[in-house]
């Protein structure tokens, strides 16, 4: 089943083009892991698929709705598909408790008891339960950004999409979020993860995809790709990343 | 020259009487004006080309003139152009209400667009409407970091009512001048007047840094 159909997208910021037609199709279950420079269009190319970023040209199916569609439609596509942010972004004024229980209750009408609930199962899972009362700038990074997943989660997404999530983090504080997102992966979540973490591209990536100047210049399974990169470019970024 | 207080004695029904008229359209004005400016605010932070040039015609025009030619422009332009008749009460509450309600816009706009466009991407996110996200997600947080200079604002426009003495609204400056006027002692009057200002701004003060206790600025 296609998660996610991207159909000669393009996007332009003023002249300078980001995405440059881009075709590419994520079945469902799949883990794929997008690198590349900085510049290359990764990052614009995970916020087209929850419509954070418009298309200029083409269209994109997520789970068959297109971001081109209705408000309605692109509300829709956005409870399907979490994101995850670089600068975790957790909502200042609310506990951790109260920023995974948050999302239910906007969007899918759960009640307030019924959505804490469910919040504490997500806390747990990530391994944060006993920091439920704590505002977020009582947390660190690493602990934001697992409060983040779980708010993500809370939604019941179909689709995870990581924004560079270890970025902004300590070497190490990254370890646990990896972590988190490993359980994830194995659990059959559908993740599209931007990030320089070679490894964790390796130990739990289904599919690798290199971009470059706003094309997917390489598209692979990760371990082939990082072990024998044929293209000179993704050979000497891994270099550089590795 | 001697400090008479029984000058003050007797003036002060009158002081009282003028200080809660002060009190009234400050509160009135600035309920109103806070309103006024939360529109106008938004309307300049997310409306369309539009929109956001109402609201700046709007804020420019107010904070380009002076609010005793406003009170003026309301209480004596008015009916000769419109033909409306307002009292001099009503001609104070609409100019506090007009007059911080620009100034607010410009402090709910800069409030709005501090917060970290992050915030506002974490709820559509969520798939939340915008003005759901705007409610709920930037507006607490930008709330808080409106506190400081609302509170500036409010002992601004409580101030300003002061010149409603223009158009013979009796405030409290206007029955320390009446006063005055009948008995010259100034010393005694202007100062009594002072402290009543002085008690109302320093009570507004304790109550805005009670809200700002309450809740940390984020």
């Amino acid at each position: 089943m296609k998660m996610v159909e991207f159909k000669n997208v393009s996007k332009r910021f003023g002249s300078t083009v980001v995405l440059d037609g881009v075709d590419l199709e994520i079945e469902a279950g799949e883990v794929v892991v997008l690198i590349g420079p900085s510049g290359s269009g990764k990052s614009t190319l995970l916020r087209c698929i929850n419509a954070l970023e418009t298309i200029d040209g083409g269209d994109l199916l997520v789970d068959g709705l297109s971001v081109r569609g209705s408000k309605a439609t692109v509300r829709e596509i956005r409870q399907e598909a979490g994101m995850v942010f670089q600068q975790f972004n957790l909502f200042p004024q609310m506990t951790a408790l109260q920023n995974v229980a948050f999302g239910p209750q906007q969007v899918r009408h759960t009640s307030k008891a019924q959505a804490e609930q469910e919040a504490m199962a997500l806390l747990e899972k990530v391994g944060l339960l006993e920091r439920k009362d704590h505002y977020p700038n009582e947390l660190s990074g690493g602990q934001q950004q697992r409060v983040a997943i779980a708010r993500a989660l809370a939604i019941r997404p179909k689709l995870m999409l990581f924004d560079e999530p270890t970025s902004a983090l300590d070497p190490e504080l990254r370890q646990e979020v990896l972590r988190v997102m490993q359980d994830l992966a194995e659990e059959g979540m559908t993740m599209i993860v931007v990030t320089h973490e070679i490894s964790f591209a390796r130990k739990v990536g289904t599919r690798l995809i290199f971009m470059e100047h706003g094309h997917i210049a390489v598209d692979g399974a990760p371990n082939e790709l990082i072990d024998q990169a044929s293209n000179p470019r993704l050979r000497d970024f891994l270099q550089h990343v590795g | 020259m001697e400090f008479d207080f029984s000058v003050i004695i007797d003036a002060l029904p009158a002081l009282f009487k003028g200080a809660q008229l002060t009190l009234f359209i400050t509160v009135v004005g600035l309920v109103g004006g806070s309103l006024v400016g939360l529109i106008f605010g938004l309307m300049r932070a997310y409306g369309n080309k539009l929109i956001n040039s109402i609201a700046f015609v709007y804020i420019e025009v107010v904070r380009g003139t002076p609010i005793v030619v406003q009170v003026m422009f309301i209480y004596f332009a008015l009916p000769v152009i419109a033909d409306i008749r307002v009292d001099p009460i009503t001609a104070a509450v609409t100019s506090i209400i007009v007059n911080a309600g620009a100034y607010i816009a410009e402090i709910v706009r800069g409030a709005f667009l501090s917060v970290p466009r992050g915030l506002k991407e974490a709820g559509l996110a969520l798939g939340m409407p915008v003005w759901r996200v705007l409610a709920f997600v930037v507006g607490p947080v930008a709330f808080r970091r409106m506190t400081p200079p609302l509170g500036n604002q409010f002992i601004v426009s409580l101030k300003d009512t002061s010149l409603f003495i223009v158009i013979g609204v009796g405030e409290l400056t206007r029955q320390g001048q009446e006063i005055m006027a009948a008995n010259f002692r100034a010393v005694e009057i202007w100062s009594a007047v002072a402290i009543f200002y002085l008690v109302m701004i320093g009570v507004l003060t304790f109550a805005l840094r009670a809200v700002e206790n309450r809740m940390r600025i984020l």
